[in-house]
């Protein structure tokens, strides 16, 4: 599939109101189709319960951070769940892909990079979703805050934070591969990244070779930012190696859908 | 679409079932080995996550009373590993018979003189054979990383027999719900739940270090005693009594599994004549 050419001319209508459109449609789509929405809202709550359920144990181990299950794991549910937000997003995107709805969009007279654009912002605004129900769940399973209200501001911007570079990743993918189908491999590589990480156990805990992948994973430190807040007060020494992981990952994920973007539209 | 009916008397009549049946396995397993998409997944997700949960819940191992002395998480984890895999394979056995039927291919087979069996013996004998081979993969892949079967070459054969059984338990449940929807997003749909249900046991962690509602849930969860009767091949010794429970729970989802998809694939038939 090839986008339509169209002229290269300045547009000729701002761009928020074709994001509002597109950010509108999305919000119908998940509204109506109700296999989208259940994962929203179910797999929140699996993750939370069956994470804190199952590895509860764990916070007998000699030096692990917190003796609260939820503290810990709410933080890594969360943020895993709004890396579902832009594997949803890329889902949809490879759809109207394959179904020549992008091709329409493209044609639409504002600047294209809105439509990329919207994609992104649509993936944030879904993980507020996760965030929430999370968090509530955490709160009733006993969660406790001992960073205040820090702790949900970093929560916050690491789960919109990965849901933005979940998005670049899967827009690369997508742009390049054209179809559907190609949201398994979006998939893996979100799953990759979360497992590889400090999601049920701080590095110092762990063993083998599992420390050392995760110690150069960014999504190491963008964990450990959210968590700040969960597992003590919030220093900056836990705050500036996850902003930079965000910033980094933004540039390096930025640069690989721009250049799928620009194999879609020359 | 509708196909052309054919009388299934005179399709059973012509008393090839079996023959019919393998030659359709056959056609699964062929196709199933050329959609990479579809096996990957099924072999990559187990491994990775028990090389992850292994390395990083190895401190776990040195708690008293979880685990035998002298063994690893590992192998703790291996039981997990394989019926990981077949939930894969068997899911994606009951998505491929989705496709034929959205494709057109279980029509024209249901035009066609073969037994009606077969249509479903063909889809299953894919999914256990994907079974057995991936029992028998996480076996050997993982051996030289620690992970053992202390109960031996028994403990190992009741690890395949469970997996081909759970692999012929849940491709049913598929292949009932593929018949009965006709489409492989509807097939993928159930992976959760039966990934909820394997979350909720002690396929990834001991259910003595769980607390509260969960660990009674956890304990009443019929995949914790399959899975608690695999760990003891691996992590004691060859037991038949453990053994008889998680074959025992395979046969029953079995029974639930085959009664389930011979309804919905009969339903589907009728539906076609």
């Amino acid at each position: 599939m090839t986008a339509t050419a169209r002229s290269t001319a300045a547009p000729s209508v701002p761009s928020w109101p074709l994001i509002q459109q597109i950010l509108r449609r999305s919000m119908t789509s998940l509204r109506r189709i109700p296999a989208a929405i259940i994962p929203v809202i179910v797999m929140p709550i699996f993750f939370t319960v069956a994470f804190s359920g199952t590895f509860r144990g764990l916070t007998e181990l000699p030096g692990y951070p917190t003796d609260n299950i939820y503290n810990w794991m709410v933080p890594y549910a969360c943020l895993q769940t709004a890396s579902f937000a832009a594997l949803a997003s890329a889902f949809s995107l490879g759809r109207d892909l394959e179904g020549g709805f992008y091709d329409r969009l493209l044609l639409a007279p504002a600047a294209r990079w809105t439509v990329p654009a919207a994609s992104v912002l649509w993936a944030m605004i879904r993980a507020l979703l996760p965030l929430t129900i999370t968090m509530t769940i955490g709160i009733i399973g006993g969660m406790t805050f001992p960073g205040g209200i820090e702790a949900v501001w970093w929560l916050a911007v690491g789960a919109f934070a990965v849901a933005a570079l979940g998005s670049l990743w899967g827009l690369g993918v997508m742009y390049r591969l054209q179809r559907q189908s190609a949201g398994g491999l979006v998939q893996i590589g979100l799953f990759v990244v979360m497992f590889l990480s400090v999601g049920t156990v701080p590095l110092d805990l762990q063993e083998g070779w599992l420390p050392h992948v995760a110690r150069l994973n960014p999504l190491t430190y963008i964990l450990d930012m959210a968590r700040c807040g969960f597992v003590g007060t919030c220093e900056w020494a836990d705050i500036w190696p996850g902003l930079l992981a965000i910033a980094v990952g933004g540039l390096l994920l930025g640069w690989w859908a721009e250049r799928g973007w620009r194999r879609l539209v020359p | 679409m509708t196909a052309a009916a054919v009388d299934p008397t005179v399709a059973a009549s012509s008393g090839h079932t079996f023959t019919q049946g393998v030659a359709l396995s056959r056609r699964a397993i062929i196709r199933f080995a050329r959609q990479p998409s579809s096996w990957i997944p099924a072999t990559v997700f187990p491994l990775l996550l028990v090389a992850v949960n292994s390395s990083a819940m190895a401190g776990v191992a040195a708690i008293p009373g979880v685990i035998p002395p002298g063994t690893t998480f590992l192998m703790f984890l291996l039981p997990a590993a394989i019926i990981q895999g077949v939930m894969f394979g068997g899911i994606s056995g009951g998505s491929e018979l989705a496709t034929d039927i959205q494709g057109g291919f279980f029509d024209r087979l249901v035009a066609s003189p073969v037994s009606r069996p077969a249509i479903l013996v063909g889809r299953l004998g894919g999914a256990m054979a994907f079974g057995l081979v991936q029992a028998i993969f996480f076996q050997v892949v993982l051996y030289p990383f620690g992970a053992d079967v202390r109960g031996g070459i028994p403990g190992r054969l009741v690890l395949l027999i469970v997996a081909v059984l759970l692999s012929l338990g849940l491709g049913s449940i598929a292949a009932g719900l593929a018949a009965r929807t006709g489409q492989p997003e509807a097939v993928q749909g159930f992976f959760p739940l039966i990934f909820i249900l394997l979350f909720l046991s002690s396929a990834f962690f001991p259910t003595q270090l769980m607390s509260g509602w969960y660990q009674r849930l956890a304990e009443l969860n019929p995949i914790t005693w399959m899975v608690d009767g695999m760990r003891v091949q691996v992590l004691e010794e060859f037991s038949p009594s453990a053994a008889a429970v998680s074959i025992g729970v395979c046969l029953a989802i079995c029974a639930i599994g085959m009664l389930y998809a011979t309804r919905q694939l009969n339903r589907r038939l009728a539906v076609a004549s």
